[in-house]
């Protein structure tokens, strides 16, 4: 029985490591790159579950309504960025209210539309897989994909020109638009790509567990604290910190009562603020 | 330090006695503005229970209690510029103390009110030694987490906090309307003499001289951390009387729900509603707060837009930001008072506490990310 928990704990943690690690890095990369706290990150990945699940509804095919969960939240955070946050953009107080104000509109949206019970939308794939004594084949699809996107993410980053100028951006503004980098493009793609992540998080979070409006706050709050653990703009710090936060948080769900689920995070938050406030990993983005 | 501060009138251009303070013969125009809408505040409950508008005297003792909150904040964030994102948590800290004493020991409400009070400066000291440290975006993000952990907190032992719907049964001091108005006034009116008393004296110079240059501040001699710790403290406590007022009376009714006193939703609220009365101005505060809590009340019955109301006040603070950043209260002043002062030494620069609190804001936030100097976003 202990060894069945045990795997069951680590299959979890493998699975919802990667998926925060998925919003923390979209997180992190706007706010390493552009200085935006965007507190909104959690309506997008609400907003890419229950896009999957209207798809599913309307009758398309869950590859489709997969699609839907990463082209909407994509667009909503294109339209963000350009609509808001851009005009917003030297009044980070301004742009703190408003993303703030706009996670908890999305929330009201989705509550008044579908209202407060739970949905579900049906999972990729069927079936059992035997790793770790035997784990649905959909959350394997789940973890596998999700390193494909945070490897692609890696791949991007430091090998393709656009992935340098993000970085470059990151490192200084002028500096890069010195060397011909337009900012506001290269902003522009890390909101989408934020966007893409979080909708890839939401929809597997809601195939595995279950739709409801208030299911981004969460996953948004414990990419504050792997954000800060990690260090503001690392992505390998972000892979790390979703790790250590999600083992953390399952551990304490599975171990202590999972009415503590999400606190150990925000524990970990307020102590590494205060003890080590630049992360483990400091500003890799920065320093390159 | 504040006790040595607070009674000396050095800001009286005329060395007058503090009883010159409150005679109106010697008070401005707008002073006596400010005395004539604090006695209608003083008869409206029982008069408006004649009128027959006792829903309305029902939801004034919601507005001067959400006003207190809103000046707790002003008197923190609004004159030391650090911007506190969930300052519910005093609120819920001092009503919850005072709830669960009242509940669990069946002390007297004479005993867990203090109890709360005490508790919410305490929550005030924890949230102000972190501020010392930790500027701009990572203090909103250790405000915006402390209330989430408290209701997590909460949620973990329902049998005594009542858990996410709400712990019940709690005593109350009064349910009668009237005699809950005169509590929420009371209230209301000793955080706002207070808070008068403490920023126009020569500790509100200080503070609003860490708003502008902390470094200054500190080559004066002085110790801006005593100052922030001291201001977190007496908004920390103020903010538990208020929320355990609020429980005790009929605004609650002996209610103690993580929803009225410690959501995210409150914490925002307290924060727009001060940025539209006007920030760093303590009035600013309590009128934005009154006006704020009616208009809600009026728009929630409007169909299709009281859902979104919220949207509405978001897109009125962003307009506030860049039009109106001195907030109503100010702007109208300044209206009223006009033309003769116009030739008058503007201080700060002319700049308004919200202007130079999102600059520093701003300043902090591009250290973080290492965007210095020259390197303007």
């Amino acid at each position: 029985m202990a060894s069945v928990s045990i795997a069951t704990v680590a299959a979890n943690v493998l699975l919802l490591g990667a998926l925060y690690a998925l919003v923390a890095i979209g997180f992190t990369l706007i706010f390493g790159v552009g200085g935006v706290l965007n507190l909104a990150h959690g309506a997008s990945i609400t907003l890419g579950a229950y896009s999957a699940y209207y798809a599913v509804q309307f009758g398309l095919g869950i590859y489709v309504a997969g699609l839907v969960a990463l082209v909407v939240p994509g667009v909503f955070n294109y339209a963000l960025y350009k609509g808001l946050i851009k005009p917003a953009g030297d009044n980070p107080v301004a742009v703190l209210i408003l993303t703030l104000v706009l996670s908890l509109v999305v929330e009201q949206v989705f509550l008044a539309i579908a209202g407060a019970q739970p949905v579900t939308i049906p999972g990729f794939v069927d079936g059992q897989v035997a790793i770790l004594g035997g784990l649905e084949a959909n959350r394997v699809l789940g973890f596998v994909l999700s390193w494909v996107l945070i490897g692609g993410l890696f791949y991007f980053v430091n090998r393709t020109k656009r992935g340098q100028a993000i970085l470059a951006t990151s490192m200084s503004k002028k500096g890069s638009a010195l060397v011909g980098i337009n900012p506001d493009r290269t902003y522009t793609y890390t909101w989408i790509i934020a966007g893409v992540l979080a909708g890839v998080a939401g929809l597997f979070l809601g195939s595995f567990q279950s739709l409801n409006p208030l299911m981004g706050r969460s996953p948004l709050l414990l990419s504050f604290s792997i954000v800060v653990l990690g260090g503001l703009g690392s992505i390998r710090g972000s892979v790390i910190g979703a790790y250590f936060i999600s083992m953390l948080d399952q551990l304490t769900i599975f171990y202590v009562s999972d009415r503590l689920a999400g606190l150990s995070g925000l524990v970990v938050l307020v102590v590494v603020l205060l003890v080590r406030p630049k992360g483990l990993f400091g500003r890799e983005l920065a320093e390159g | 330090m504040s006790g040595e501060t607070e009674s000396t009138v050095t800001d009286q251009p005329e060395d007058g006695s503090l009883l010159d303070l409150v005679d109106p013969r010697k008070m401005s125009g707008v002073q006596r503005l400010g005395l004539l809408g604090l006695g209608l505040l003083a008869i409206f409950g029982p008069v408006g229970i004649v009128a027959g508008l006792e829903l309305r005297v029902i939801q004034m003792t919601g507005a001067l209690i959400f006003a207190t909150y809103v000046m707790t904040w002003d008197v923190v964030s609004g004159y030391t510029g650090e911007i506190s994102f969930g300052h519910a948590l005093f609120f819920g800290v001092g009503a919850y103390t005072s709830a669960i004493l009242n509940t669990q020991l069946e002390l007297s409400l004479f005993l867990t009110i203090p109890a709360g009070i005490l508790a919410a400066a305490l929550a005030g000291l924890l949230i102000g030694f972190p501020s010392l440290r930790l500027h701009g975006p990572y203090f909103s993000l250790i405000t915006l987490v402390t209330p989430i952990i408290l209701i997590s907190v909460l949620v973990f032992q329902p049998d005594i906090t009542g858990g996410a719907t709400g712990l019940s049964g709690v005593d109350t001091l009064t349910r009668d309307t009237v005699l809950s108005y005169y509590l929420a006034f009371g209230v209301f009116l000793l955080t706002l003499v207070t808070f008068l008393a403490i920023t126009r004296s020569d500790a509100g110079i200080v503070l609003t001289a860490i708003r502008e240059d902390e470094v200054a501040v500190q080559a004066a001699g002085l110790n801006p951390q005593k100052f922030k710790l001291f201001a977190f403290v007496l908004s920390g406590a103020f903010g538990g009387l208020a929320g355990s007022i609020a429980l005790h009376s009929a605004h609650l009714g002996g209610f103690a729900a993580p929803s009225d006193l410690l959501a995210l939703v409150l914490s925002i609220e307290v924060i727009v509603a001060a940025i539209l009365g006007g920030m760093g101005t303590i009035t600013g505060a309590a009128v934005g707060g009154i006006t704020f809590y009616m208009v809600v009340r009026l728009l929630r019955n409007v169909p299709v837009l009281g859902e979104f109301y919220f949207l509405l006040f978001a897109v009125l603070t962003l307009l506030f930001l860049f039009f109106v950043p001195e907030g109503i209260v100010p702007r109208v002043l300044r209206e009223l008072k006009g033309r003769q002062t116009d030739a008058t030494v503007a201080a700060d620069g002319g700049r308004t506490p919200l202007e130079i609190t999102v600059r520093k804001f701003a300043e902090q936030l591009r250290e973080l990310v290492g965007l210095k100097g020259g390197d303007e976003r």
